[in-house]
């Protein structure tokens, strides 16, 4: 046949990247050693049976049990007041970097301007938000909510103007054109047209709260983060094991509840929350409207609760000395001292290796681990639908499940710290940490992508007798892969971030120079590696668009 | 079947005995009797929700009846092994109002899926990357007049475009019969009577059974030799084309009893 249409080459952009990606996994490989080091201290391994051992035997006395509440409690309260004030800051920031409110004002390009200064605080980890504050406000729960609700203000303000300039306009502008005030006419159109959205982006923040609040325990703010950290330390695993378990359960009910209002307002996925994609919102089914008032009062009741029993001193955010030990600060920071730069950049390349690792891992085990978790797989009547034995697949599912929700639930330092028990401090141990925990979340994300299939093309491959493993080859994958590649690129922009906090339990990269050099009060010396450790954000956040960009 | 094997009866490709089908509360068949000979040309009429689809999937196994038999090729379905099923399967192509392709691959992969049923996993596999068996996958496609397309991901293609792939990836699979359910529901005039053609000229040269499901008469009444009108579940009439009167199809139709 000769006018057969020709084979397009092999040589395209995902093949490039493809290649380009297996390249970067062996440097990263080699900065790690793993070519020329030892990596495992064979010591290590008497700890980590101990460690496991200890699992079966939490200890349970009822003092104790005292105490993991309240610290349950301390870091549940963290997570209510930060992510009460992040939304508040988002709800400015957001209404002030939104596209649409300046045009209402009748100004251009401002909204730009504004989103650019969000930029900065966004890029800064809570943790280091955490370390600066600890320096004004000493070790005073205050420290905790504002590392909280700093960072978070500025990503709830960028998604709450996306959501903004994604509404539908017209109601707005038939209030501004009769006259109404820009203010005013937001408060009775945009507002609560996009209010389910802004709602159920708010619960999705409350989960990384929660997150979040654990992890600022381990610089002293206290709560579970902080016991968590000590148990370790302090090598009593029985009492570490309970703690665990409590932080697995706040976070498992906390995505629960979330995931069940979010459903009821209108099934935005976590998928479309984070990769805002709210055209193809559904409408509710049918709208448990006893639900949604029944969290509203909920929240209200923990709202009042948090404030009571959190006990920080908000009073210093305006006393005089603050803005005395602030402007000390600033003054001892600058200018940057670009003495160390050669070892920054070194340990700048380290920490892209360790990232890149870390998401190497979360990308294959979360895709791995995806398709037994999805709820439509390996169920009677799913894609995979062995035929036989149902139980079977109903014991895989719950297993998958506790286990994504287990990696996920124990923070990235704490796995750095049980890591480092069997290797060298170093970046791989920093990588696996980041890995493990974030294919817990990558996991999820991915069963939802697998959930959410258009399941017909694979019934039609079914009808024609194919087997099960073609099914998933032709049917499931080629639908389900690119959007894996997406959520693991956005995850790869978030790893690059929390580099940092393994680097603060000895894991290796920017964190730990930046660790040595908070607490040596180098504060000039701290700015250089920040702006350093923001560019290289900048870089990992542009690769990945243009990764994703060229893919599509 | 020892009866019709004696007599030199053939065995019928599709065969249903008093079958019923329900989905929940929902009677979608009712006590269906019905045999589809080799080469047959069967149009299935009757407004939406009479239950054309159900029986189309009960033909190609997708669906098992909530009582009675369905027998393919001689087969009983429901006493076949999951393998077993699966070659009987091979035997039978579907084509889809929506489609059902894979929209994220290219049109080569979806028709080569036509294949899956005899290929090994390892050549499925491989056949993603290095594309298999591309010959048959153009000649087929040419036969469908879109050969410029092979490499096209198919998510690019129009509506009328991604039903001719569809039809392309059953002529790989070279199935004994195939069904068609509401092949034309989703396109405009033009489309859909080229649609109809080729699929008869298919059956024609081959010398396929064919199961069309139809919303619109006419199509039926020019184009197959046999005519099932189906009302609410229950099979209101079963007779050559010529011998469907207006006032039958009149009856079809009829909002209320």
């Amino acid at each position: 046949m000769s006018i057969d249409p020709k084979q397009p080459s092999l040589l395209n952009w995902r093949t490039l990247w493809g290649l380009l990606f297996v390249a970067a996994v062996i440097w990263s490989l080699h900065l790690a050693g793993l070519f020329e080091r030892d990596q495992v201290n064979v010591g290590g391994w008497t700890l980590v049976v101990r460690f496991l051992l200890a699992a079966f035997s939490p200890e349970l006395s009822s003092e104790f049990l005292h105490l993991t509440l309240e610290a349950t409690l301390q870091t549940l309260t963290y997570a209510v007041c930060g992510t009460f004030f992040s939304v508040l800051l988002g709800l400015v920031g957001g209404v002030l970097s939104s596209e649409v409110w300046w045009l209402s004002k009748g100004f251009q390009a401002y909204w730009l301007a504004v989103r650019a200064f969000l930029a900065i605080p966004r890029a800064i980890h809570e943790l280091i938000w955490g370390l600066f504050l600890i320096n004004i406000f000493g070790l005073d729960p205050l420290v905790a909510v504002l590392a909280i609700a700093i960072p978070f203000g500025a990503i709830t303000a960028k998604v709450f103007a996306e959501i903004l300039d994604e509404t539908p306009r017209t109601s707005l502008l038939a209030l501004l054109n009769s006259g109404v005030s820009p203010l005013n006419a937001f408060a009775y159109s945009l507002i609560p047209q996009a209010f389910p959205n802004l709602l159920s982006y708010t619960f999705y923040r409350f989960e990384c709260s929660i997150r979040s609040a654990a992890v600022l325990g381990i610089i002293g703010a206290g709560g579970l983060g902080y016991q968590i950290l000590l148990s370790l330390q302090s090598l009593r695993y029985e009492q570490m094991w309970t703690f665990l378990i409590a932080l697995v359960l706040l976070s498992g009910a906390t995505d629960f509840w979330s995931a069940m209002l979010r459903r009821q307002l209108g099934a935005t996925s976590r998928l479309d929350l984070n990769v805002l994609n709210l055209s193809q919102r559904q409408k509710p089914l049918d709208q448990d409207h006893r639900l949604v008032s029944l969290s509203l009062f909920g929240v209200i009741v923990l709202l009042i609760f948090s404030f009571w029993y959190v006990k920080a001193d908000f009073t210093k955010l305006w006393t005089p000395r603050t803005a005395q030990l602030l402007a000390g600060l600033i003054q001892d920071s600058f200018p940057p001292d670009i003495s160390q730069l050669s070892q920054v950049l070194t340990l700048a390349a380290q920490t892209l290796a360790m990232s890149l690792l870390a998401i190497t891992i979360a990308g294959i085990g979360g895709i791995l681990l995806s398709f037994p978790a999805a709820n439509n797989f390996l169920l009677p009547g799913g894609i995979l639908d062995p035929g036989r034995n149902s139980h079977l697949g109903t014991a895989v599912l719950v297993f998958t499940r506790f286990f994504l929700l287990f990696t996920r639930a124990v923070p990235e330092p704490i796995w750095a710290l049980i890591f480092l028990f069997v290797f060298f401090p170093g970046i791989l141990p920093g990588a696996i940490a980041l890995g493990i925990h974030n294919l817990g979340i990558l996991g999820r994300l991915m069963a939802e992508v697998t959930e959410n299939l258009d399941q017909r093309a694979a019934r039609s491959l079914k009808a024609l007798g194919a087997t099960g493993s073609q099914v998933f080859l032709y049917g499931v994958l080629p639908c389900t892969l690119p959007r894996f590649v997406a959520y693991i690129l956005y995850r790869w922009e978030v790893c690059i971030r929390a580099t940092l906090i393994v680097g603060f339990v000895g894991a290796g990269g920017l964190g730990r120079l930046l660790t040595e050099q908070l607490s040596s009060f180098d504060y000039r010396g701290v700015i250089a590696t920040l702006i350093c450790f923001i560019c290289l954000t900048f870089l990992v956040d542009l690769i990945s668009a243009t990764v994703r960009r060229t893919l599509r | 079947m020892d009866s019709n094997l004696s007599s030199n009866i053939p065995v019928p490709i599709f065969e249903l005995k008093n079958v019923n089908k329900q989905f929940g509360s929902f009677q979608s068949l009712i006590n269906i009797n019905l045999q589809i000979q080799a080469g047959d040309r069967v149009a299935l009429v009757g407004s939406s929700g009479a239950g054309k689809s159900t029986l189309i999937n009960l033909l190609n196994g997708t669906l098992q009846p909530s009582e009675g038999e369905v027998w393919v090729l001689g087969r009983n379905l429901a006493s076949l092994r999951p393998k077993s099923l699966r070659q009987v399967q091979q035997q039978i192509g579907t084509i889809y109002q929506q489609f059902h392709l894979v929209d994220n691959l290219r049109v080569i992969h979806n028709i080569n899926a036509g294949h899956l049923g005899r290929w090994s996993f390892l050549k499925a596999a491989v056949s993603l990357i290095f594309p298999r068996d591309v010959e048959t996958a153009a000649r087929a496609l040419k036969q469908v007049g879109m050969l410029e397309k092979l490499y096209q991901r198919t998510d690019r293609l129009s509506g009328g475009q991604q039903q001719r792939v569809a039809i392309a990836r059953v002529l790989v699979q070279n199935p004994i019969a195939i069904l068609a359910d509401e092949p034309i529901s989703s396109l405009d005039s033009e489309r859909s009577r080229e649609i109809i053609q080729l699929l008869r000229q298919l059956s024609q040269d081959s010398g396929k059974t064919l199961v069309t499901s139809l919303h619109a008469f006419e199509y039926a009444h020019t184009y197959y030799q046999r005519i099932i009108g189906l009302r609410q579940g229950r099979i209101l009439f079963d007779a050559p084309a010529e011998a469907v009167s207006p006032a039958m199809v009149e009856a079809l139709y009829r909002l209320k009893d």
